[in-house]
This record gives C-alpha cells, structure tokens and sequence, in this order.
C-alpha cells in the first residue's frame, strides 16, 4: 500500500466514523481540529468547501426550516448537526485531494485509474475547446446573436467538442497500446 | 441528482456500499479483454461528456441537485456493465474533485445513477424499438433519468423515518418523500427533455461513425 493509498483508507474510515456522531459539539471539535491540521491550506479549502456545498444546504435547509415552522418542531439542532456534518465530510474530501494524487491513491484497481486518467485528459480537452469556440463565436458577434445564430453555433460547438474530444482520446489510447496496456 | 455527503444514514449508505461493490465486481469481470484501442478512446469521451453535464447542477429543496446524467447514453452504446463502471468513476471523481455527491454516498449515487439509469435505458430502448431509433433512444434517456431520481428522492425521503433521536427528530436528511419525491421528480421532467435530446444527439453520432448498429 502506498502513502496516497493509506491516506485514503484512513479518510473512508474517519468519514465512516464522523456519520456515527451525532452530536453538533463534537462535529464542530472534529471540523476544528481538521482546520488545524490542514495547515496553511486551511482556509483555502474551507472556502472551497462552504462554496461547493453552500447553495445546496441552504436550500435544504430553508425547506426544513419552513418544514418544522409549520409542524411546531426543533429546527436549530437538526440543521446545526446536518450541515456541521456535510461541511466536515466535505473538508475532509477537498484536504484529500489536495494532499495526495488521486491517480496514485487508485493504484490498486487498473481499470477504475485507467477510467479516470482518460476521463481527466478528457475533460482538460473539453474545457480548451469550449474556450476556444466560445471566443471565437465571440468575435464574430460584435452585435448580440439570435437564438438561431445561437442554436447554429451550439451544433457545431457538439460536433466538433466529439470530433476533437474522440481524436484525443484515440492518440491516448494508441499510446497505451503502444506500452502494452491493452496486453492480456 | 447526486446525494451529497453526509444526508445518508449509515443503514442506507453501508449496505449500498456492499451491493455496489457486488454490482461493480460483476460489471468488471472479464472486463479488460473488451477493452481496447478502439473502445477505450470512445469510451473516455463519452465519460467526460457525463462528467461535465453532471456538474452542470441546480440543487434542488428536495436535497439532490438537478442535471443531465449521461449514462443513457453510455449504456446504450456500450452496454450496462460499462456504462455503470464509467459512470461510477465518473461519480468518484466529481465527488473528490469538486465535492458533488460524497464518498459515503458514492454506492446509493452508482447504484441509483448507473446501474438502475443504465438498465433502465436499455430496457426501454428495446421495449419501443418499433416505434423508430430516435424514439426510442429518447424515451430511454427520459424514462431512465425519471426512474434514478424517483429512486434518489425515495432514499433521501424515507432517512428522517429510519435515522431518528428516540423523540423524532432526524440525524441525517430531514425531509420526508413527501417533499423530495416532488421536489426532485419535477424538475427532472423537464432535464429529461435535453437529456433525451442530448442523448439522441449523441446516438445520431455514433451511428454516423459506425460505433453502433441502427
């Protein structure tokens, strides 16, 4: 086992653990202690944490909250321990991922590393030709489109995002060919 | 409509980890002999695709998120099995990377998402097969994106009833199915569309490159 595949256990083990708690105050000790032990990155991470989760707790929560208002029920407690608790498992995920390589943690199952290595490349690829269309669709639109302009460029946006995102992911593959990874 | 970390039970989320590890064993097996440089590549492509529609959301009261899933899409043209697998890697990545969805949620997601989506899809396909190829493609995307978020809202809306303090307050998602059924199910009517003409879109594609027979 490597040292990204230990983190890793150790992190499903204390996310397994943290939803057997179910008390606010020790969620809030365990979400301050790992704020510490994060070090300098903490408050990145807690950021990025409370943005990735912030628009869906707090409509879950609203909901509740009306919810219980209506039905004369505790509301404070239940939404302190619900989003405590998805703030740390969130936090814990984010301080993973920035701690270790996710490619090294997958190690041990080949198909699911392979899955995701192509799936990253892939997605690197989609992004630097969605700018690309998106920029130059752009420029030549000194005036707004119409939906027909828009409905236009979005087809062609498609096709060649399938087109370009197929051809490379073949050079991957053939690489990988090329280093026996479809050997038998 | 992935369920984020932390809304699920342990008596939800553990055995759907041990169903979903049964579920990935069977999917993977004798899996690497059908892989190859002209599956692989396609593959990927259709991976990323699900990967950046699912993270295109709109979280939803019902506690999940709204969006295009894209495992129709896999699964009609690479099978169940392949599909469930890429879109479960898929689910893995968006849950570390950008924390949508959650690894103790990660089973409930794949098995709801991938494998029911994926089955689902290709049932339906073939059930309306008579009624013309693009029909049929269209209804399986929407009919199989309908069934995962039934599924979904269900697991969420029955937690506050099997994970509760003893005066019955919830531990975990708060919301009965009596909120999340609706709240997730309407929206989803009407992603179901762009997911069914997506997933056409796509169809038409691959046809035209030869990767699926009509």
């Amino acid at each position: 086992m490597n040292r990204a595949q230990s983190w890793l256990l150790l992190y499903l083990l204390t996310v397994v653990g943290i939803t057997f708690v179910h008390q606010p105050g020790w969620l809030a000790a365990g979400l301050g202690l790992a704020l510490l032990a994060a070090g300098p990155a903490r408050w990145r991470l807690l950021t990025r944490a409370v943005l990735a989760l912030l628009l869906f707790n707090v409509s879950v929560s609203l909901a509740y909250a009306l919810v219980a208002w209506w039905q004369v029920r505790p509301v404070a407690d239940v939404l302190l321990l619900m989003n405590l608790r998805v703030l740390l498992l969130v936090f814990l995920g984010f301080w993973l991922v920035d701690r270790i390589k996710l490619l090294e943690a997958l190690a041990g199952w080949p198909l699911l590393a392979m899955i995701a290595t192509l799936a990253i490349g892939q997605v690197a690829v989609y992004r630097r030709l969605l700018d690309d269309f998106r920029l130059a669709f752009r420029s030549r639109n000194p005036v707004s489109p119409t939906p027909v302009d828009l409905l236009r460029h979005a087809g062609a946006q498609g096709g060649a995002l399938l087109d370009k995102s197929l051809h490379s992911a073949d050079q991957v593959a053939q690489a990988m060919r090329s280093r026996g990874a479809f050997d038998a | 409509m992935h369920i984020p970390d932390g809304f699920l039970s342990p008596q939800t989320y553990l055995p759907a980890w041990g169903l979903a590890g049964v579920a990935w064993a069977w999917a993977g097996r004798g899996l690497a002999r059908r892989l190859d440089e002209t599956l692989v590549p396609r593959l990927a492509m259709l991976t990323a695709l699900a990967y950046a529609l699912g993270l295109v959301m709109l979280p939803l009261p019902g506690g999940t998120s709204g969006h295009a899933l894209g495992v129709a899409v896999l699964a009609l043209i690479f099978g169940v099995r392949l599909a469930f697998l890429a879109y479960s890697g898929v689910l893995l990545l968006q849950a570390l990377l950008f924390g949508a969805g959650g690894i103790t949620a990660l089973g409930v997601n794949a098995l709801a998402l991938g494998l029911v989506g994926a089955l689902v899809a290709v049932a339906v396909r073939r059930l309306f097969a008579v009624a013309g190829d693009s029909i049929a493609v269209a209804l399986a995307a929407f009919i199989s994106l309908q069934v995962s978020a039934l599924l979904v809202a269900l697991l969420l809306g029955i937690q506050p009833t099997i994970a509760r303090r003893e005066d019955g307050t919830p531990l975990f998602f708060p919301l009965g199915p009596e909120i999340t059924v609706p709240a997730v199910l309407l929206p989803h009517l009407l992603i179901g569309i762009g997911e069914a003409a997506l997933t056409v879109f796509v169809w038409r594609h691959a046809r035209r490159k030869g990767w699926v027979s009509a």
